[in-house]
């Protein structure tokens, strides 16, 4: 009797620990998103009274629509290139064998792992002495170089289930490799390549010290929030901060509607 | 005949293939090359050559606002031998362990209870939930945090109501952790999460039927397997925690300063790019070193296990 009292209580800890981690993980994106909606000018309790003023006062301010194009096109450009490239990288690190694979793997890999404040040095750095420094372009390029990572872990991963004698049937049937792997492998990695598309847009679209070291005067949405932050209290804050962290959250969501990465193996292989 | 060796014959026929003349358009290692020049290039320039250049500038100079090519070890040592960069070094380093800590200790009975207590469907959505987090609005979460916790913020209102005067929480360790944790936590979890999901069912089974209690199952049992995960999921707290830029400039106002906010204060005083590359370039040796630390420990810890039986 007193050890089923105890696996309760254990359960009882374990869930009430579990519910508070996620409200610890919830709490300042709901902060965000109820008090774009409140009338005070400084978020606090008491809730002053909803209130569409800040929303309305972001989409008047021009700075602030800059911003939220500049980041659409990087976003976007991000998103196609390093899908592009993630799978060109994924695909070469799936078929084939050649030297120094480690080092062009860990080359793609690596960047993410690098602190954002030294990448962001280092690109501002290099990029401003060949004459890249303060374009769209070139905030987009370096997303690219961050973003290329995720891309090729998210299509390695798909390419882990194409079976390995698909490509080799294909040549059998004389397909040249390019008709193979645009008949057979970009098929089957096509919802891979659909996740990629949208997390990399969410990482480019979440990324701000390297867009702000090397974007000059180009700010894009999260650079202008930076650079607002860094200012007085601004209520605006809060209403732009509601529409990044919807945009951000609705692309990372798409992102897992098409990875099959589930946790532990539902269907074992036989 | 086995899947591995049409593999093998296959790889084969096609390392010869070129031989064979014209059943192929072009040589075979046009289509590799085609593919991977582009991401060979963009990462060489956009990745490699940033920070190749970052070594290289280190030993530079500055004269009259202007950074000039020279060979002189002044950066290093000026530096290196400065009290302001060792005392934020070891607060740097005091900070990213603390939060190495929590997240390691908060995330491993989280990651417990997803992965052995809740339905495959919660799992799913539990997982879903904490991978928002990681790709999205870092900066904003902080910025929340800075107003909940602020003196005149949410939760000094509500202890306001019950008579509690308002707490200093924002400004000091408290509200910098609170702030890397929401940085590492997820990630953490999530890391432990999958090592969990993937540890063979029948093992926890054997311990339980032999009659071990759940205490004893998870230290004898689930801790070991997934050693390698915890010294991921550590290493990368510290990573993120030891770079992290936002929580130390919102939670605390750079006081005192992290690395991560000396490099930016060089840059901006006085364009001291060289100094600056210096700092980073010893903060990227040093997370070389305590990653490389970490797969010390966990991979040594696990032959010398296999060693023993």
């Amino acid at each position: 009797m007193n050890r089923i009292l105890a696996t309760r209580l254990s359960r009882l800890a374990q869930y009430s620990f579990l519910g508070l981690l996620f409200a610890f993980i919830a709490t300042p994106m709901l902060v965000i998103v109820v008090f774009s909606f409140d009338a005070n000018r400084f978020p606090t309790i008491p809730w002053g009274g909803f209130s569409l003023e800040w929303h309305r006062a972001i989409l008047a301010d021009s700075m602030i629509r800059d911003a939220f194009v500049n980041s659409m096109l990087v976003g976007g450009g991000t998103a196609v290139l390093s899908t592009l490239l993630g799978f060109a990288a994924a695909y070469l690190d799936f078929r084939y064998r050649f030297r120094l694979k480690l080092g062009f793997v860990l080359l793609v890999a690596v960047p993410p792992a690098v602190p954002a404040t030294i990448l962001g040095m280092a690109m501002l750095a290099f990029l401003s002495r060949i004459g890249l420094f303060g374009r769209l372009e070139t905030i987009m390029a370096c997303h690219v170089a961050i973003a290329t990572s995720f891309s090729m872990a998210i299509i390695r991963l798909r390419l882990n289930d194409l079976s390995r004698d698909l490509e080799p049937a294909a040549w059998n049937l004389g397909a040249s490799p390019a008709a193979a792997l645009f008949h057979v492998v970009i098929p089957f990695c096509r919802p891979a390549l659909i996740a990629s598309f949208f997390l990399s847009a969410a990482v480019s679209f979440d990324e701000f010290l390297i867009a702000w070291f090397v974007g000059g005067v180009h700010e894009t949405l999260p650079v202008r929030i930076l650079n607002l932050l860094q200012g007085q209290v601004n209520p605006k804050i809060n209403a732009i901060g509601a529409v990044v962290l919807v945009v951000s959250v609705a692309l990372v969501l798409l992102a897992q509607r098409f990875t099959g990465v589930r946790a532990g193996r539902r269907n074992p292989a036989p | 005949m086995t899947a591995a060796s049409v593999t093998t014959r296959a790889s084969a026929l096609r390392r010869w293939s070129w031989l064979q003349g014209p059943r192929m358009t072009g040589s075979p290692a046009v289509l590799p090359s085609v593919l991977g020049l582009p991401v060979l290039l963009w990462q060489a320039v956009f990745f490699a050559a940033p920070l190749v250049f970052l070594v290289v500038v280190t030993f530079w100079q500055v004269k009259a606002f202007r950074l000039e090519p020279a060979f002189v070890l002044d950066n290093w040592s000026r530096i290196l031998f400065s009290a302001t960069f060792q005392r934020a070094l070891v607060h740097t380093f005091a900070v990213a362990g603390t939060t190495t800590l929590l997240a390691v200790a908060l995330a491993f009975p989280a990651a417990y209870t997803i992965a052995f207590r809740l339905s495959p469907r919660r799992r799913d959505l539990a997982v879903a939930f904490l991978v928002v987090p990681v790709f999205s609005s870092y900066m904003l979460r902080i910025y929340a945090w800075q107003i909940v916790l602020s003196p005149e913020g949410m939760i000094n209102a509500l202890l306001g109501l019950t008579g509690i005067g308002p707490l200093p929480l924002l400004g000091g360790a408290f509200s910098l952790q609170i702030g890397l944790l929401t940085l590492t936590l997820p990630i953490a979890v999530l890391i432990l999460v999958f090592a969990m999901a993937g540890i063979d069912r029948t093992l926890v089974e054997a311990a339980e039927n032999l009659g071990c209690r759940r205490a004893r199952v998870i230290m004898h049992v689930v801790a070991p397997s997934v050693r390698p995960a915890i010294a991921l999921a550590a290493t990368t707290s510290f990573l993120l925690a030891f770079g992290d830029y936002i929580s130390p400039l919102f939670m605390t106002g750079s006081k005192p300063p992290t690395l991560s906010i000396l490099i930016v204060d060089t840059v901006k005083s006085g364009s001291q790019w060289p100094r600056a590359s210096v700092i980073g370039v010893a903060m990227l040796v040093m997370l070389a070193l305590v990653l490389g630390i970490g797969q010390w420990l966990s991979s040594g810890r696990a032959t010398r296990r296999e060693g023993a039986r």
